[in-house]
């Protein structure tokens, strides 16, 4: 908590499911949101969530959450600190098993998704690894080619987590930004 | 006409505060008592279920290493000791020994694990004769390997959701970057297996370069055999060290013992509290009534009928506690268990109190029997009385 938010002095932990807040059809929408359904045994609508409020003082001063995502050999579990308007402040993998484990967390490939929000990954289809109109997401570089499937893994990961965070902590505020796909959810 | 027990009954109606806090007291004994048989038993059935979940009684080691997973999280897998092989033969041909199972543990540390890394941990069995000493173990999606030497895995139920595995799905052993397919996934035991990753033994052996060597070996005993000679026998084996699971047991049981017999004390002096607290309100009850009771034998009721009624009244208010406090303990039974799983230091998976309706009924029959036993003074006293004493004294 101190490392990725240096200045706080406490947090708050809130726990959450989708199930419990809207159920199937809240389910649809996120679905719709990050592009690709919720898939296997373990990403399902009763997963729960445990998101941080960070504080100094009585001031918010950003979230931090993680999500699982299945990669090629094992769990990924992505990490995003957050400040209050949603933004990637920090990207951290707390349990990785890939080929390229050891590049992936290096400090230079998390740096690469600072900055970036839901605006910028509501543009990124995690089906097909596409941008369009290619912007900050197709500009974050794959450091392990051979793992290319966890790298993707890791972009949908983010961006799921962008998506119920933005959800569940920010009152939807990038919601504006999504245009949803023809077909509506897939 | 009025019957003995509407007499009793109406008696005991007068005094109401003072029937019901007698009932009370009756009813949290038994409330007490209920619980802690309960708890012994259910304590007892989930300590041995867990220990046939194992589906061996016996674990031989290799000497100096008596449990792997102690030693994987106290030394990093680094200090796994291992026996040859061969042993099994030998073990096997013993006449007590029914089947037995070998097994290699082998971990890997993992830098990408959490926080500062963690220890990866494969469980090599037998494909022959793993899965059917574990009975219990029940597949959730897919089945056990393939080929005894194949580069599978059967991932226990919180290892496959940990890692988001499924039959399919491939796994990767950090550092020796070899592959292994998931071809079954377990249904969820509440053993340490739900955290195992099972894989062929000879394909652990080879993996990890430890060609017959093993680090346990589950021995499943015939049922007429004599356990503890066949013990004996299999602790004068050299090089290696046996745990046997009915030791295990044991080891348990005492340490809890000492708890359960200082809450048996406490139960069985609140059994004796509330004998007492009947006894003396149904002798307060019957000095009260000295001078009614006096009356109704010079109307002609018999010694006898007087006894049957103070006794009745004696029951009567036992058997009310015992319903009430079967029915709480009962109702609360689940309460119990969190709070027992709060202090106990090691509470075995599955329920820790059982109450059956069995017990329920046997509780209430120890609590009725005390009331027929804590009446007989009372009633005795009651039938005693000598009714021209009795008239005089109210009218001097």
């Amino acid at each position: 908590m101190k490392r990725l938010f240096p200045e706080s002095t406490g947090y708050k932990t809130l726990y959450v499911s989708i199930a419990k807040r809207g159920g199937d059809a809240l389910l649809r929408e996120i679905e719709a949101r990050l592009g690709d359904p919720f898939k296997g045994l373990y990403e399902t609508i009763d997963v729960p969530y445990t998101m941080y409020e960070i504080y100094r003082g009585t001031e918010l001063v950003g979230y931090i959450h993680g999500v699982n995502q299945k990669g090629s050999y094992g769990g990924i579990q992505v990490f995003c600190a957050f400040d209050t308007l949603g933004t990637v402040r920090a990207f951290y993998l707390q349990k990785l098993t890939s080929k390229g484990a050891k590049r992936f967390r290096e400090e230079s490939f998390g740096r690469q998704f600072v900055g970036m929000s839901l605006a910028d990954f509501y543009r990124y289809d995690p089906v097909s690894g596409a941008e369009t109109p290619p912007g900050r997401v197709s500009a974050v570089k794959n450091p392990a080619p051979e793992a290319a499937a966890d790298f993707a893994a890791m972009l949908r990961a983010t961006k799921k987590n962008l998506v119920l965070v933005d959800e569940f902590l920010l009152d939807n505020r990038h919601l504006p930004h999504f245009k949803p796909a023809k077909g509506g959810a897939r | 006409m009025i019957g003995i027990f509407h007499i009793a009954y109406k008696n005991l109606l007068r005094k109401k505060t003072r029937s019901v806090l007698t009932v009370l007291g009756i009813a949290l004994a038994a409330w007490v008592l209920t619980s802690l048989l309960g708890f012994n038993r259910g304590y007892q059935n989930s300590l041995n279920k867990d220990i046939d979940n194992l589906g061996y009684q016996m674990l031989v080691t290799a000497k100096g290493c008596p449990y792997e997973a102690a030693t994987l999280m106290l030394k990093g897998g680094t200090g796994l000791r291992y026996m040859n092989a061969s042993i099994v033969d030998s073990i096997a041909a013993q006449p007590e020994v029914e089947s037995v199972t070998p097994m290699l543990m082998q971990a890997v540390f993992d830098p990408n694990k959490g926080e500062s890394g963690g220890i990866s941990a494969y469980l090599g069995v037998d494909p022959a004769t793993f899965p059917r000493m574990k009975g219990t173990l029940a597949m959730k999606s897919g089945a056990w390997f393939t080929d005894p030497a194949a580069r599978e895995a059967v991932l226990g139920y919180e290892a496959a959701e940990l890692e988001q595995r499924e039959v399919d799905d491939m796994l990767l052993i950090p550092d020796l970057d070899v592959e292994i397919r998931v071809v079954g996934v377990l249904d969820r035991t509440g053993t340490q297996d739900d955290g195992t990753i099972f894989m062929p033994l000879a394909a652990v052996q080879e993996i990890f370069g430890q060609a017959g060597e093993l680090t346990g070996i589950g021995i499943k005993v015939k049922p007429e055999a004599d356990i503890a000679a066949f013990e004996e026998r299999m602790y004068r084996l050299p090089d290696v060290q046996v745990v046997s699971l009915s030791q295990v047991r044991n080891t348990i049981m005492t340490l809890v013992s000492t708890a359960k017999v200082m809450v048996f004390s406490i139960a069985i002096i609140a059994v004796l509290i509330s004998v007492v607290g009947v006894v003396n309100t149904i002798l307060m009850s019957v000095m009260e009534r000295r001078q009614e009771i006096g009356i109704l034998k010079a109307m002609g009721a018999k010694a006898r009928d007087i006894f049957k009624l103070i006794w009745l009244e004696t029951v009567i208010l036992c058997a009310a506690g015992g319903v009430v406090g079967s029915a709480l303990a009962l109702g609360t039974a689940k309460l119990t268990e969190v709070f027992i799983r709060g202090v106990l230091p090691f509470a075995p998976s599955g329920g820790l109190v059982a109450i059956e309706w069995t017990l329920a009924l046997f509780t209430l029959g120890v609590v009725t029997l005390i009331g027929i036993l804590s009446g007989l003074y009372p009633s005795w006293k009651a039938g005693s009385v000598r009714p021209l004493e009795t008239i005089r004294s109210e009218v001097e």
